[in-house]
């Protein structure tokens, strides 16, 4: 078993990944930084989705905050969509419902807001989502 | 998780001797991540203050440095906004032979020390090169705000 790495250097370290780039290869199809450079308690995040070409989100830029608590990474964070979306785990706020997205579900401490983004973008190309109308291009929550 | 004896070692040994001006506590849940602070040394801007830390021995420590990060806000130009720490000994200079007790001496030194040269902060270290008075009373000002409790 390896040692259990605490809040603060876990988030640390998504943030240098973050600002690398996600996952090579990718084409940066989901993003992540720090909404204030200035706050030592990392708290609140942006993110970003690239809709998953052939689907009714494709060439569309979501954004989301993203809530790291202070229990996080042993609870998952709070996700929510800034940029309005029609999908299933997401209800009229914006909230990603955490009873619907697997991933948050079965959460596990070594997930991370990488994770979720990457899930999320596959939950919309899933064939029951996948076309499904979206919100006029442009509006926010 | 047993802990290695390392470990086990310098955490007695940070109880039972503790360096001067500094304070290092294991988290009783996680035997691996401290709760440190420093104090400012004195005839530094940061004299008078007390500065939180944390401190992190990862898996492979001591082959590899522990992770440390400034709590308090501090203006420093090796110290970012987000509290991180450029300092050789927490990087490519870092040698097994180092302890923890080595590494928060080594970050009370820099505290002493500021080098604009090598800057982590830029806009800081800008700062410092340009207008050495001004940078100090800002790291004063700080100091007075953010590290006195």
């Amino acid at each position: 078993m390896s040692a259990k790495v605490p809040r603060n250097f876990r988030l640390l370290e998504e943030l240098e990944k973050g600002e690398k780039g996600l996952g090579a290869g990718k084409s940066y199809a989901c993003s992540y930084g720090l909404e204030d450079g200035d706050d030592l308690l990392m708290t609140n995040w942006n993110g970003t989705i690239l809709g998953p070409p052939h689907s009714s989100y494709e060439n569309r830029i979501y954004s989301l905050k993203i809530s790291c608590g202070p229990n996080y990474p042993d609870t998952p964070p709070e996700v929510s969509f800034v940029t309005r979306v029609n999908i299933p785990c997401v209800d009229k706020n914006g909230r990603v419902d955490p009873t619907k997205l697997p991933c948050l579900v079965q959460w596990k401490r070594e997930f991370t807001m990488e994770t979720i983004l990457i899930e999320l973008r596959r939950y919309m190309a899933l064939p029951q989502n996948k076309k499904l109308p979206q919100p006029a291009e442009g509006t926010s929550y | 998780m047993a802990l290695p004896k390392r470990i086990i070692k310098e955490t007695e040994r940070l109880m039972a001797e503790p360096v001067p001006g500094i304070s290092a506590v294991p988290h009783d849940d996680n035997l691996r991540y401290f709760d440190v602070t420093i104090d400012g040394p004195t005839q530094s801007p940061y004299e008078g203050g007390t500065f939180k830390l944390e401190l992190f021995l990862p898996d492979d420590y001591p082959m590899t440095p522990p992770k440390v990060r400034f709590l308090t806000k501090i203006y420093h130009p090796n110290i970012d906004r987000l509290g991180r720490i450029c300092l050789d000994v927490l990087k490519g200079n870092w040698s097994p032979a180092l302890q923890i007790r080595t590494i928060l001496l080594s970050i009370q030194a820099l505290l002493g020390a500021p080098n604009p040269d090598d800057p982590l902060a830029n806009d800081v270290a800008q700062q410092w090169k340009e207008d050495q008075n001004t940078a100090i009373a800002t790291a004063k000002e700080w100091t007075e705000k953010y590290a006195k409790a």
